[in-house]
């Protein structure tokens, strides 16, 4: 416990430590946060787009021209009728870590990318490569089991990324690459930071830093362009703010076409949706124009099959079926459904989902398809939609390039089945020669079409936003990463960064604990020690009880985290052993146990979405937390008592009204709400404040507090508003007493029957109030650190709901009740100091 | 001649047009709530759209009045859940002096540890979020507020003396608490819930603003605030729409509560 209170207050020093500004480092913000940092392991886009051809580099990469250019590899030779290949490797080129790139590392990678424990996207692809050999140190052949025109592409992708083969281990949480860029720091739920390698094999980069804000919410994203807390984001997720964000002389947009399709998947395996008719007059229910100018804003291209437009071998088939309500429904009445049916449309969070679901449910529903919208957290999607099939329909953005293959796939998702597109990909796979695959891809996208396998909505844009002064990114598009290495700053010079300065934090914890006992002391000799020892009996009870209904209210919640962390080729074994690692295994009362001894010993376990210690986390976010919450606190007693004070000494006059009004008035005001308002008048119309986001320790130490005004602002009105009712109300109370009456009538002025009297005879209501206040402050922040996009504890509580991470949730849980059980026993003990007669009176 | 109490008067006014509003929207809005219509989106206040139309092109003025029924829904019933919850306990609890009301004020106490927004977030990490999690959760919240404010009211009466002549006459210690108790604590509970009824308004709106509560289609004032943030460059007025209406609602149950507590002390003095 003293250790931890040592290390917040190590990182609150770090926090307000000045430090110079580097212009040197670019701060990108990203949709989603990578669940660990190995490409070559997992599924999730948002690897790559922080890790690949910054810190991982493969053998080959696609240039914006889509043709494949040599990056670890100089060249290749195919022989055999694309059946054996030969690549030349760069030479003298290291990993981060010092050890040498070679064969291999090469032959290593693609051995681990094809085990049989292998969780690589590509697995079944890279099996396919029967054997391996070096040619001396730098060059290496692969024979591949049939022959495969497409290989050097998937060299390119990011599950192709050659890793050391001595660190694959840690890979997850410390990656390790050949790329013009090192790994540096993770602060989970929060950003990530990558550093320049100074020893790259090419030219180095431009950029010193580059730090990765993991921003899904289109407010929060808007919100931290615009205040410049971020230089770029490079696929932005709130469309409908880019008119305003163009108008803004200081930003740029940049918006390109994906490899992504966005569709409507339709679970075909049984009922109305296996029915091809059905699923022609929902692709003819479809206004996708609408679609693109609802949802996105007008950004996106209508599609008519899972292909994206700008590719050379792309098919228009948007007028296979054309938006056609009456044609729809006609269809449907001839597929027998003239009376609609029922479906069930499970949607993912991202806000091109909800809200292209939103619309194309209002649109089913206009030809009689009575659809039900379920909004679903990621874990809960990817286990009902993806694993379990449970859904009629999804919408979704395939972000992959080259994933028509998934219509191929036996018992994918959507469960689409078609023995001629099998066919289709087995000739397009024999093939290499160009205008062969060209026509080929023609066919299946025709095929696709042609079966409605799915309804396809529009191409999913990019919607780049970034800071004007920027150069040198380029769009790597079918691979979905950036090229950050010769990125910069136009007319940036070399920035100097420089470090925090440490606290005696342990000294100074110390220091906390003596003056507590001390009081503990004064209490015990003032009020008796059974009073107190009563009191604090009663305190260890209640936040025993406490820490057993958080206990069992979370572990009767359903979904196992290990379960849903391996994904879904897990095995038993390996569910099993993850249990026994995250401490999930056992009966509930040692798991109990185990977890409250831990927490005395300021360990909370480790986090399921991170695989980090809690406690590390919390400490993070309270460094947030904790100032913001103190700041609404003392600006709250600051205005509200005096108000309260002025309106009891002038009762019932009109400032007594005008008080009692505004304070009325002021408790019913959504702090949220009074955030966004003061945005849009003191960030977005006078520019005095930061929109929301926080810039960061390196910003210094006004930046901070710039960025804390207005949260601190919002937070602390409403319960200003309380306060002034309750000093109002205690201190009228009071000075109606005869005590006050006699102190009038000795002579005593106004001023000393104020302070010396009526003051602290009023003061215990106000004080209980204000003990409540604290760990509102606390918890309640979360609404108003959503608004202004602060990485605080009240926003890691409801991130981790939405990743299931139930171990943080149950923490950051117990630290906020224990938190109002000790403020609340340190307010009974302030009360009973103040007026002893409470201690008698609540005694027994 | 009696005055009418300004804050009474204004409390059951902005009650009843919120009230009412709820009351009215399932059955009449001005346009259908679902019924998108991209091409009118964004619209300003016009005499066929008093309050314009949202991102999605529907009418806000009818999407404010669909909002009032669901954040009655959710709140009432959670008030209501919470009443027929913690007044038997709080009763019971007065009743019976020693170990039973101790342990009935210490869980109280338990649950009182838990902030109101966490014990929403507690309840949806279990059952995921939704209207009935919301409900719940604020419910929950309001069982010991009401148990303590019930004990509080019943402890004196049950010292009175015509609670003494009922004994006398033989009458069961639970017959007397229905019969006479609690007829007689009806005032305090009644502005006491008038009050968390606000605070409760309050509570869905911001679970519904953190996506915690209220899920889509269902128009809810705390996520069309949501919706409308990132517009607030373009329309703020769809920003300030659903703050207004919360205000308005929970204003009007705050001024009632306060004004019916008035008017009770007022009679008590007499």
């Amino acid at each position: 416990m003293r250790h931890t209170l040592a290390t917040l207050l190590t990182l609150i020093a770090i926090l307000i430590a000045p430090a110079a500004w580097a212009s040197d480092t670019l701060h990108v913000g990203i949709q989603l946060e990578p669940p660990h940092l190995d490409p070559t392991q997992g599924a999730a886009a948002a690897i790559p787009e922080v890790a690949f051809n910054t810190i991982y580099e493969g053998l080959l990469r696609v240039g914006t021209d889509d043709t494949l250019h040599p990056l670890l590899a100089t060249g290749w030779t195919v022989s055999q009728g694309g059946r054996h290949y030969e690549f030349a490797l760069r030479h003298g080129v290291r990993f981060h870590d010092g050890e040498p790139f070679d064969a291999s590392a090469v032959i290593a990678s693609f051995q681990r990318a094809a085990a049989k424990d292998s969780t690589n996207i590509h697995a079944e692809a890279w099996r396919e490569i029967v054997a391996m050999h070096a040619i001396g140190p730098d060059k290496v052949a692969f024979d591949l089991a049939e022959p495969d025109g497409g290989f050097p592409t998937r060299l390119a992708l990011s599950d192709a990324a050659i890793i050391p083969p001595g660190a694959v281990d840690t890979l997850k949480t410390h990656p390790v690459g050949t790329g013009p860029f090192r790994f540096a720091a993770w602060q989970r739920g929060d950003s990530l930071t990558l550093d320049r390698n100074p020893s790259y094999w090419g030219t180095p980069a431009h950029l010193a830093r580059i730090t990765f804000r993991f921003i899904a919410d289109p407010n929060a994203a808007f919100a931290a362009i615009k205040s410049g807390a971020l230089d770029i984001f490079p696929t932005f997720p709130a469309p409908e703010t880019l008119a305003e964000l163009g108008h803004d002389p200081r930003l740029s947009l940049a918006i390109n076409p994906s490899e992504g399709e966005v569709i409507l998947a339709m679970n075909q395996r049984q009922g109305p949706l296996a029915n091809l008719l059905v699923r022609r007059a929902i692709s003819h229910a479809i206004d996708r124009r609408a679609l693109i100018d609802g949802a996105m804003a007008g950004y996106g291209t209508p599609i008519g099959s899972h292909f994206p437009p700008q590719s050379p071998d792309y098919v228009d088939l948007t007028g296979v079926y054309p938006y056609n309500p009456a044609l729809a429904r006609q269809l449907l009445t001839q597929a027998g459904y003239p009376h609609g049916f029922s479906l069930v449309l499970k949607l993912p969070p991202p806000s091109y989902a909800r809200r292209t679901g939103e619309l194309v449910a209002a649109q089913l529903r206009a030809v009689g398809i009575a659809v039900t919208i379920r909004n679903l957290e990621w874990p809960t999607w990817l286990e009902e939609v993806f694993l379990h099939h449970q859904f009629d329909l999804t919408v979704i953005d395939h972000a992959e390039p080259y994933d028509y293959d998934i219509y191929a796939k036996k018992d994918y998702y959507f469960g689409y089945q078609s023995p001629a597109y099998d066919a289709l990909m087995a000739q397009l796979k024999a093939s290499t020669d160009p205008l062969e695959r060209h026509r080929l891809l023609g066919e299946i996208q025709r095929r696709l079409a042609e079966d409605a396998a799915n309804a396809f909505l529009y191409q999913a844009p990019i919607l780049g936003v970034q800071d004007k002064r920027i150069t040198g990114i380029w769009v790597n598009s079918p691979t979905q990463v950036l090229d950050y290495q010769a990125a910069r700053f136009a007319g940036a010079g070399e920035g100097a960064s420089s470090g925090g300065a440490g606290l005696g934090g342990r000294s100074f914890a110390i220091v906390v604990g003596v003056v507590a006992l001390a009081g503990l002391a004064l209490a015990g000799r003032r009020l008796g020690a059974r009073w107190l020892l009563i009191r604090i009996g009663v305190l260890a009870a209640t936040l025993l009880a406490t820490s057993v209904v958080i206990f069992v209210l979370l572990n009767v919640a359903p979904g196992d985290p290990a379960a849903t962390m391996l994904g879904i080729d897990a095995s038993p074994r390996a569910i099993a052993a993850l249990h026994a690692e995250l401490g999930l295994d056992g009966p509930p009362l040692a798991r109990f146990l185990r977890w409250i001894a831990g927490v005395l010993h300021g360990d909370l376990g480790t986090s399921f979405t991170y695989r980090v210690p809690v406690a590390g986390l919390v400490t993070e976010r309270l460094a947030v937390s904790l100032p913001l919450a103190a700041g609404a606190a003392l600006l709250a007693l600051a205005l509200g008592v005096p108000a309260g004070v002025l309106a009891a000494r002038h009762p019932d006059t009109l400032v007594d009204k005008a008080i009692g009004l505004i304070a009325r008035i002021g408790l019913a005001v959504p702090d949220f709400w009074l955030g966004v308002l003061l945005v849009l008048v003191f960030a977005l119309g006078l520019g005095w404040f930061p929109a929301g986001g926080f810039p960061g320790r390196e910003a210094g130490l006004s930046a901070l507090l710039k960025a804390l005004v207005l949260p601190v602002v919002a937070l602390a009105m409403p319960q200003a508003a309380i306060l002034a009712r309750i000093t109002r109300a205690s201190l009228g109370d009071v000075l109606e007493q005869d005590f006050i009456r006699t102190a009038r009538a000795k002579g005593l002025s106004e001023t000393a029957v104020l302070w010396r009297h009526a003051l602290p005879n009023a003061a215990a209501p106000v004080l209980a109030i204000v003990g409540l206040q604290i760990p509102y402050l606390l918890a309640g922040s979360a609404l108003v650190e959503q608004v202004f996009y602060l990485p605080g504890l009240g926003r890691l509580a409801i991130q981790a709901i939405g990743q299931r991470d139930l171990i943080t949730v149950q923490a950051v849980v117990l630290l906020m009740a224990a938190t109002t059980v000790v403020a609340s026993f340190v307010v009974d003990l302030a009360q009973a100091l103040i007026d002893p007669r409470v201690a008698r009176r609540t005694g027994r | 001649m009696r005055r009418i109490d300004p804050a009474l008067a204004t409390g059951a006014a902005l009650t009843a047009l919120f009230v009412l509003a709820a009351l009215i929207a399932p059955l009449w809005t001005p346009y259908d709530v679902a019924a998108i219509d991209i091409a009118a989106r964004l619209q300003g206040p016009s005499t066929r759209h008093w309050l314009g139309t949202d991102q999605f092109g529907r009418d806000e003025f009818s999407l404010v009045m669909a909002g009032a029924s669901v954040s009655l829904g959710v709140a009432g019933s959670a008030i209501a859940a919470a009443l027929a919850l913690g007044v038997p306990l709080g009763l019971v609890a007065s009743a019976r002096a020693g170990w039973l009301d101790d342990t009935l004020m210490r869980t109280a106490d338990v649950l009182f540890a838990f902030p109101g927004l966490l014990l929403a977030i507690l309840l949806s990490a279990v059952l995921g979020p939704g209207a009935i999690d919301a409900a719940l959760a604020i419910a929950l919240f309001n069982v010991p507020v009401f148990a303590r404010v019930a004990r509080g009211a019943a402890l004196p009466i049950w010292s009175a003396d015509f609670i003494a002549a009922a004994q006398l006459a033989g009458r069961s210690r639970s017959a007397i608490a229905l019969a006479h108790v609690l007829p007689n604590m009806a005032a305090p509970i009644i502005v006491q819930a008038s009050i968390q009824a606000g605070l409760a308004l309050l509570g869905e709106a911001g679970l519904s603003y953190a996506g915690l509560g209220v899920q889509t289609p269902a128009p809810s004032w705390g996520r069309m605030l949501a919706d409308a943030q990132t517009l607030i460059g373009t329309a703020p007025r769809l920003a300030v729409v659903p703050g207004l209406a919360i205000i308005i609602a929970v204003a009007g149950f705050t001024l009632l509560g306060d004004g019916l507590a008035r008017a009770s002390r007022g009679k008590g003095k007499h």
